[in-house]
């Protein structure tokens, strides 16, 4: 595979490309989340990621990390720690009061999927910012 | 203007060698070569050591220090 990307690029366009194929219509179709619906999407993400991963991996000779490998990788996690704390924050707090005007009673089913659908969304709109910011700084240079 | 400067482009045209050459021998990816000859990168020290050694030129004369530059 001859390209301008590195090995790193690669992946990291794959990555971003699984996580929109399967996370996007599971946030935008699907109005009722459910536990199994989540574990599914898990398992699918962690199968397409393999899958890509090692097709990329074998079409690609030069697989070197350097240090700026490492230096982008670590902005990426920084951007994506960065946005699953303010997450936490806006969605506890946007919880807290759809429990307090009495939308949703704390102690109610509906309220623990309600928890588990924020906290999944949290997780994948900040790995998306990660794999994004990462595919930012390559392609700034750094 | 940038606040480390290098050389590299220039001292890699006169031995001949292209960038993918320069990488292999100092253990980095063709990339980052580009991204610190376009002065978008500041390598580490080790790094910096590794290519001088490579194009066969003391450090200061692959690399130079600019206080006034951007970091």
């Amino acid at each position: 595979m001859a390209t301008g990307l590195s090995y790193r690029e690669k992946s990291l366009y794959a990555s971003l490309v699984a996580e929109l194929v399967v996370y996007g219509p599971y946030f935008v179709l699907h109005r009722q989340n459910s536990v199994n619906k989540v574990a599914g999407m898990i398992v699918t993400i962690i199968v397409l990621q393999i899958i890509l991963q090692s097709v990329i991996a074998s079409l690609t000779r030069n697989r070197v990390t350097d240090e700026r490998d490492r230096l982008i990788e670590l902005r990426g996690y920084r951007a994506g720690y960065l946005t699953l704390a303010s997450l936490m924050v806006i969605g506890l707090g946007m919880l807290w009061i759809h429990a307090a005007v009495g939308h949703l009673p704390l102690e109610s089913r509906m309220m623990g999927l309600h928890f588990l659908s924020v906290f999944f969304g949290m997780l994948v709109i900040s790995d998306i910012t990660k794999t994004a910011a990462q595919i930012v700084a390559y392609r700034r240079a750094l | 203007m940038p606040a480390i400067r290098n050389q590299i482009r220039e001292l890699r045209a006169l031995r001949e060698m292209t960038q993918q050459e320069l990488a292999d021998r100092v253990g980095v990816t063709r990339q980052t070569v580009i991204a610190i000859e376009q002065d978008k990168y500041s390598p580490s020290l080790e790094t910096a050591f590794k290519v001088a050694i490579v194009l066969g030129v003391p450090i200061e004369q692959c690399f130079q220090y600019d206080p006034q530059g951007k970091r």
